[in-house]
């Protein structure tokens, strides 16, 4: 039974957090542990994307969830912000990027501010491997973008819309052509009208 | 007069923290009047006014906002408990109140002669959420300290008056078991002291004087402003003094998720008092609606 800390009021973080941390067995104890994500969180800010033991990863992305959430919240005029930013970042041009660079390219963002994968090793040789990277990073990205694949339902459907859209502008056309009585130029047109798809398709 | 208040408290499950005879200080050492501060140290935030209309209320409702740990969280039973807490309020008045603060709690007992109890003291910890809320009062009744843990919610408590508001500098006060008895003796006759309306909450900044050890809890070890520190460094031998360096955990003012799991979230709050806002606000004008009419009635004698 336990009550909610008032003393301090924190932004709401759009990630899954686990309800207890991951140990990550240090001899320094858990001064020792804070210290090894302080490493990792500086190589995230500085790299914006890393590769390393998932459990690290998905520990350390709490933190600097929260380290960016703070900075958006506070903005650098802050001093306790501004004390943590310096605990957290052992390398001090990183405090400007974080502030510069982050807060306006997360300020008006509604999702996550990190992205977490895991990565497919062998587990008898390694320990599960992840990715841990900032949104918005300059790099190619990991995931292919396959909402374009044709076989998608919704791509499906929208293929079958298309072609009823086209196929009613065809009749809409024919009838005017009837009622105009002009024969001879409907051919012409229709064969147009496929070229046109065909660009389009293209 | 002891045992038949320990009898009490013990039938009504109410737990009666520690009883020490403590009649052998009271002689040794001279009493100092508690201090009061007229300056407040409610937190400023440095968010734009509106932001913080409604989270205000945290500090006076802590009980609405619910349990952090994420496994017990369940958004239904939290509401279903909201609802119930409101009700009750309904029913009795349950009045805005702070650690350091002096009540009086009126509650039935089918043991004694008057069916009723009631006592005073001061409010040292509050905790819980939810309909599981409790607070612990502590007096000195015949040379020996007695601590009552009362729920908030309990339909047996039949009226909670609060006789001096004010907070302290600590949000537990478990130390005043520890410090001379005059710091936690009040008389159970106190009359109550009015604040008037719109003021800030005076805080206490009494820093109390401990007894020689033996100790309750590593007092030296902890950051309680409320301690004189001078005096406990005079009480506590230098192999301690030596260890309190290695207690320290200067590392968890940077644990940032440490502290995210031990709170609520800005926008969960504000949804929380949202919900709550109008019912609270209809408590609380009839609220001061019924002292108004309690200060016209009872005026008092100037001569």
């Amino acid at each position: 039974m336990n009550q909610a800390d008032l003393s301090k009021l924190v932004s709401k973080l759009r990630i899954n957090i686990r309800p207890r941390h991951y140990n990550l067995k240090n001899p320094k104890g858990p001064e020792g542990r804070l210290e090894r994500l302080r490493i990792v969180v500086t190589g995230l800010i500085k790299h914006e994307r890393i590769q390393l033991n998932y459990r690290v990863a998905d520990e350390a992305r709490g933190y600097a969830e929260r380290l960016i959430s703070e900075a958006i919240r506070y903005g650098d005029c802050h001093a306790p912000t501004m004390e943590i930013a310096d605990y957290w970042l052992t390398e001090k041009q990183l405090i400007h990027k974080l502030f510069k660079v982050l807060v306006p390219r997360f300020h008006e963002c509604n999702m996550s501010y990190t992205k977490l994968l895991r990565l497919s090793t062998d587990h008898e040789l390694t320990r599960m491997q992840g990715v841990l990277e900032l949104r918005g990073n300059p790099y190619p990205p990991l995931i292919k973008d396959l909402s374009r694949n044709r076989n998608l339902l919704h791509n499906v459907l929208l293929d079958a819309a298309r072609k009823d859209y086209r196929h009613e502008q065809y009749l809409r056309i024919a009838q005017g052509m009837s009622s105009e009585g002009k024969k001879s130029n409907e051919e012409t047109i229709t064969g147009n009208i496929e070229d046109k798809d065909k660009n389009e398709k293209a | 007069m002891f045992s038949n208040l320990y009898r009490q408290c013990l039938v009504e499950k109410h737990f009666v923290y520690n009883l020490f005879p403590l009649c052998k200080w009271s002689q040794c050492f001279a009493s100092s009047q508690p201090e009061l501060a007229t300056e407040s140290t409610i937190q400023a935030f440095e968010e734009p006014e509106k932001r913080s209309i409604k989270l205000e209320q945290r500090f006076i409702y802590p009980e609405f906002l619910p349990d952090p740990k994420i496994e017990w969280r369940n958004s239904i039973r939290e509401r279903l408990e909201r609802q119930d807490m409101l009700k009750r309020r309904s029913q009795i008045e349950i009045p805005e109140f702070y650690v350091g603060t002096i009540m009086a709690v009126t509650s039935f007992t089918p043991h004694s002669t008057s069916k009723k109890n009631r006592f005073l003291g001061i409010c040292i910890q509050r905790k819980g959420c939810g309909l599981r809320a409790t607070f612990v009062l502590r007096n000195i009744i015949d040379n020996l300290g007695t601590e009552v843990a009362y729920h908030l919610y309990d339909p047996t408590i039949e009226k909670i008056e609060v006789i001096r508001l004010e907070k302290r500098l600590d949000d537990e006060l478990f130390y005043l078991r520890d410090a001379l008895p005059e710091y936690s003796t009040f008389p159970l006759d106190m009359e109550p002291v009015i604040l008037p309306d719109n003021t800030p909450i005076p805080v206490n900044t009494t820093q109390v004087i401990l007894k020689p050890r033996p100790w309750v809890g590593r007092w030296e070890r902890t950051d309680f402003k409320g301690i004189n520190r001078e005096h406990m460094m005079t009480l506590i031998s230098d192999k301690m003094k030596m260890q309190i360096a290695k207690h320290q955990k200067p590392w968890e003012k940077y644990d940032l998720m440490k502290q995210y799991r031990a709170t609520i979230p800005e926008e969960e709050q504000k949804e929380i008092f949202a919900e709550v806002y109008s019912q609270l606000h209809q408590l609380e004008l009839g609220k001061k609606k019924s002292k108004r009419i309690r200060t016209f009635v009872k005026p008092k004698k100037s001569a």
